[in-house]
C-alpha cells in the first residue's frame, strides 16, 4: 500500500470513528416493501405495524404490514372497490385504522376496527371536508384536518 | 364521542399529529407566511420548539410517545431534510438520505425505534424504514416494561 493510500484509510477510519450512531437501512423490510406494491406512500408507523397508501392493479388501497411476521394483514371490509383513500393512521396495536376516503363524490372519515371488520363512518362536526388523520397510540384520541369555509381546522375526536 | 372545545385551536393548521399518549398535538401552521410547526398541549397552549425557528417549510411532523421526540422534514437549501428533536436535550438530529434522495412524508414510530420515509424512487413512491435504536433512547409508555419483546417468537 502507498503512503498516500495508507493516509487515505488512516483518515477515513478517523471520519467513520468521529461520525457518531447513525440510522441504519433496514434492506429486509425495505426489500419485502418494495416487492409488494409498484408504488406506496403516506407511511403511518405504530411500533410492529406499518399503514400505508399502496398502488396494486392500478388502483390505491389502505395496506397493513405485521413488521413481525413481515406479513400483509388483511383488511376485509375496508378497500371498497368504489372507495379511494387520502390519508391513514393506525394505532399501536394495530386494531384501528383511522383513514380518510372519497366515496360516492364525498370525502369521509372512518373508523376501521379489524378484529371485528366493521367501518365506522365519523361525521364531522361542524361539517367539513377531512384531508390528514392522526390516531394516537391507543386509538381513542384522533386529531383530522378539516376544510372549513376556505380554511385548514383540525378536529380532536375522542373514541369509545 | 366527544370533540374539543371550539377555540381549541385558532388559527389554520395542517398536517396534525398526535403523540402516543395523544397529550400533544403537532401540526403545520402558517407563521409570518411560512408553514412552520407547532407543538401543543391538551389544554391549548403552545409548547416552544426554538431548535425548529428555521429551515420552512416544515412538513409532516411526527411525534413519539411521551412527545420526547419530534421527526418532521425541513428545508436546507434546495434539498428537503428529514430531522428528529429530542426535547429533552434540545439536540437537533439530522437523518440525511443515502443516495441524497429527498424525505416527502415521514412517520416515527411511538417507541422512536424505527422511522418510516416516502421517497420517490424511478418514478415511483416509495416507503423505506430506518433503525434509530443507535441513535435515540427509546420513548416508552409508562409502566412499560424496559425490555420490548422480540417481535417474532422464538422456541
Amino acid at each position: 500500500m502507498t503512503p498516500t493510500a495508507s493516509l487515505l484509510l488512516l483518515l477515513s477510519l478517523l471520519l467513520l470513528g468521529c461520525s457518531g450512531p447513525r440510522p441504519t437501512p433496514l434492506p429486509d423490510f425495505n426489500g419485502l416493501l418494495r416487492q409488494n406494491a409498484s408504488s406506496r406512500r403516506d407511511p403511518a408507523l405504530a411500533q410492529r405495524w406499518l399503514a400505508s397508501l399502496t398502488l396494486r392493479g392500478g388502483r390505491e388501497r389502505v395496506d397493513l404490514v405485521d413488521l413481525g411476521s413481515r406479513q400483509p394483514v388483511p383488511l376485509p371490509g375496508l378497500n371498497r372497490a368504489d372507495a379511494q383513500p387520502i390519508s391513514v393512521s393506525v394505532s399501536a396495536d394495530g386494531t384501528r385504522l383511522a383513514v380518510v376516503q372519497q366515496r360516492d363524490e364525498r370525502t369521509e372519515l372512518v373508523l376501521y376496527r379489524r378484529n371485528v371488520g366493521t367501518v365506522q363512518r365519523l361525521p364531522l362536526e361542524p361539517p367539513g371536508v377531512p384531508r390528514a388523520v392522526s390516531l394516537n397510540a391507543d386509538g381513542r384520541r384522533l386529531a383530522v384536518q378539516v376544510s372549513r369555509g376556505g380554511r385548514w381546522e383540525v378536529d380532536l375526536i375522542r373514541l369509545p | 364521542m366527544e370533540r374539543a372545545a371550539t377555540g381549541w385551536i385558532d388559527r389554520s393548521q395542517e398536517d396534525p399529529a398526535l403523540s402516543g399518549d395523544g397529550r400533544l398535538l403537532a401540526v403545520i401552521s402558517q407563521i409570518q407566511g411560512r408553514p412552520t410547526v407547532q407543538l401543543r398541549g391538551e389544554d391549548g397552549s403552545i409548547r416552544p420548539v426554538p431548535q425548529l425557528r428555521r429551515h420552512q417549510p416544515h412538513s409532516s411532523p411526527s411525534l413519539s410517545w411521551n412527545g420526547r421526540y419530534l421527526a418532521l422534514i425541513t428545508q436546507r437549501g434546495k434539498r428537503r431534510l428529514a430531522v428528529v428533536l429530542d426535547r429533552l436535550n434540545g439536540r437537533l438530529h439530522p437523518l440525511p438520505l443515502p443516495g441524497g434522495r429527498d424525505p416527502v412524508r415521514l412517520s416515527l414510530a411511538p417507541d422512536a425505534r424505527r422511522l418510516a420515509l416516502q421517497v420517490a424512487d424511478q418514478g415511483q413512491w416509495r416507503v423505506e424504514l430506518l433503525d434509530l435504536s443507535e441513535l435515540l433512547e427509546p420513548d416508552r409508555a409508562a409502566g412499560q416494561a424496559l425490555t420490548t419483546p422480540p417481535l417474532e417468537s422464538s422456541r
